[in-house]
């Protein structure tokens, strides 16, 4: 057991959300902890990347969308009036499913997060390198720093996405289904990343596969039509989850 | 209901089992007839049923290893596929046991050492528990398979008792020897079924409350 496991990295507390008059999201309660992959499972419009997106305030930019109840962050309410939303984004990475490296160049892709909280030049060039070591990419783009984003394959480009995020420094990383573009090898490298990042990360993933969070993560969410229905260890609701339309979605039978 | 094929592959698992139970159970009833009436071509015919549990034992295998690897089952459904794998080879070691006790049956001398009912509530207990567990299983009943197992110190009772009477035959007479050896082999392979049956027992609470008990 490591020395974050009952360190409590993001709370919320009856979390409501609508998306005009639908209700996406009904009293969510949950305690994610530091240094630990959190994975949310469950079918399509169950509420779980509307959920992952409450956490950096995405849904800031949906102009129907309408949250009550708390999210905090160490702490501290991540939807309170002096919040900056800008800063919140920095602390608050996020991957998304298809990569979407900016149509430049490798180093600069990595490098814009850097440069626009107005670091120098050389510690914009530390960053780089740091981060593009760091997201497992550096070995393979070392000599081609300035060749275009998009020549380079689609596991690739992801962890260049990985890479860009890691740039800035953030304490949170958001996965929304990172590797649902990836072949298996791609896959595998990003889940091996993931397992690295961790020790100086918290993680929250969000992935329609069950093996990817079985093999991953350390506790596991089930939502449901807007509901969290079950969270606890990944071990406990992979073997031996205690609600029944967990066990049904976990073993196939949801339908 | 979605993937009903795997469902069906799970139900097809569950149906060799508990062909397997009701085979081996039929094997050692067989034997032990055999052995009583010194009936040589029942013995046989348990001896040439060995093979068909061996063939089940196989297609257990390969339905396990096809089932984790292309469906990679969760939760409950995982519980019920390793742990059937784990009693199919019980199986297979009772059906090998009833095996052992008909090849006995060549073997025995003129008449018993002691007449065969003596050791016929043995029997009976060993083909409840082997019966029971095999009830559990088909059921999912984990309280079935606790109480079958209890039993098995009834049976372990019963085997030192005969054990030991079989000893003192052969210590008053040395000619009883051959025949006593032989009674002595097949009340330790009725223990070892009955002690297959608590792992059995053991492989259906896993499957139905996910708990690993120790029940022999």
């Amino acid at each position: 057991m490591s020395k974050n496991e009952n360190i409590t990295n993001i709370k919320i507390e009856n979390l409501d959300l609508w998306y005009g008059e639908k209700q996406a999201l009904k009293d969510i309660s949950i305690d994610i902890p530091k240094n630990k992959v959190t994975a949310l499972i469950g079918p399509s419009g169950c509420g779980k990347s509307t959920f992952l997106r409450c956490l950096n305030r995405m849904n800031d930019l949906v102009r129907i969308c309408r949250i009550e109840g708390d999210v905090l962050i160490d702490e501290q309410n991540i939807y309170g009036k002096d919040v900056d939303v800008v800063d919140l984004r920095k602390r608050v990475g996020m991957v998304f499913q298809k990569p979407n490296p900016f149509p430049m160049s490798i180093y600069d892709n990595v490098a814009y997060g850097p440069r626009i909280h107005g670091l120098s030049k050389s510690e914009v060039d530390e960053r780089v390198h740091k981060a593009l070591e760091d997201a497992a990419l550096m070995d393979e783009v070392r000599d081609r720093l300035n060749d275009k984003a998009f020549s380079l394959s689609g596991g690739q480009q992801q962890r260049l996405c990985i890479a860009r995020t890691l740039a800035v420094k953030p304490e949170i990383i958001l996965f929304d289904e990172p590797c649902s573009a990836l072949d298996p090898i791609s896959t595998s490298k990003i889940e091996d990343l993931i397992l690295e990042l961790k020790k100086d990360y918290t993680i929250v993933i969000v992935t329609h596969n069950m093996q990817q969070a079985a093999r991953i993560s350390d506790h596991t969410a089930f939502f449901l039509l807007g509901e969290l229905i079950e969270f606890g260890r990944t071990k406990h609701i992979f073997e031996d989850p205690q609600i029944k339309s967990t066990e049904d979605y976990i073993t196939g039978r949801f339908g | 209901m979605v993937r009903e094929r795997f469902s069906q592959r799970l139900e097809d698992l569950r149906s060799e089992i508990l062909e397997m139970g009701e085979l081996s159970q039929k094997m050692l009833v067989n034997s032990v007839q055999a052995l009583e009436n010194i009936d040589l071509e029942l013995a046989k015919n348990v001896i040439e049923m060995d093979s068909i549990v061996d063939d089940l034992e196989y297609d257990v295998e390969k339905a396990t290893v096809h089932l984790l690897a292309l469906q990679q089952p969760m939760a409950r459904d995982l519980r019920l596929i390793t742990a059937s794998y784990k009693i199919a080879i019980d199986l297979e070691r009772m059906s090998d046991f009833a095996v052992n006790i008909a090849e006995l049956v060549s073997k025995v001398e003129g008449e018993h050492v002691i007449p065969l009912a003596e050791i016929k509530t043995i029997v009976s207990i060993t083909q409840m528990m082997m019966e029971n567990s095999m009830k559990a299983y088909a059921e999912n009943d984990a309280e079935l398979a606790r109480a079958t197992a209890e039993e098995d110190s009834q049976v372990d009772r019963l085997f030192y008792s005969n054990w030991q009477k079989l000893v003192n035959l052969m210590i008053e007479d040395a000619a009883l020897i051959p025949n006593a050896v032989d009674l002595i082999f097949v009340l330790r392979y009725l223990e070892r079924i009955a002690d297959h049956a608590c792992n059995i027992c053991e492989g259906v609470v896993y499957i139905a409350t996910n708990q690993r008990v120790n029940l022999n």
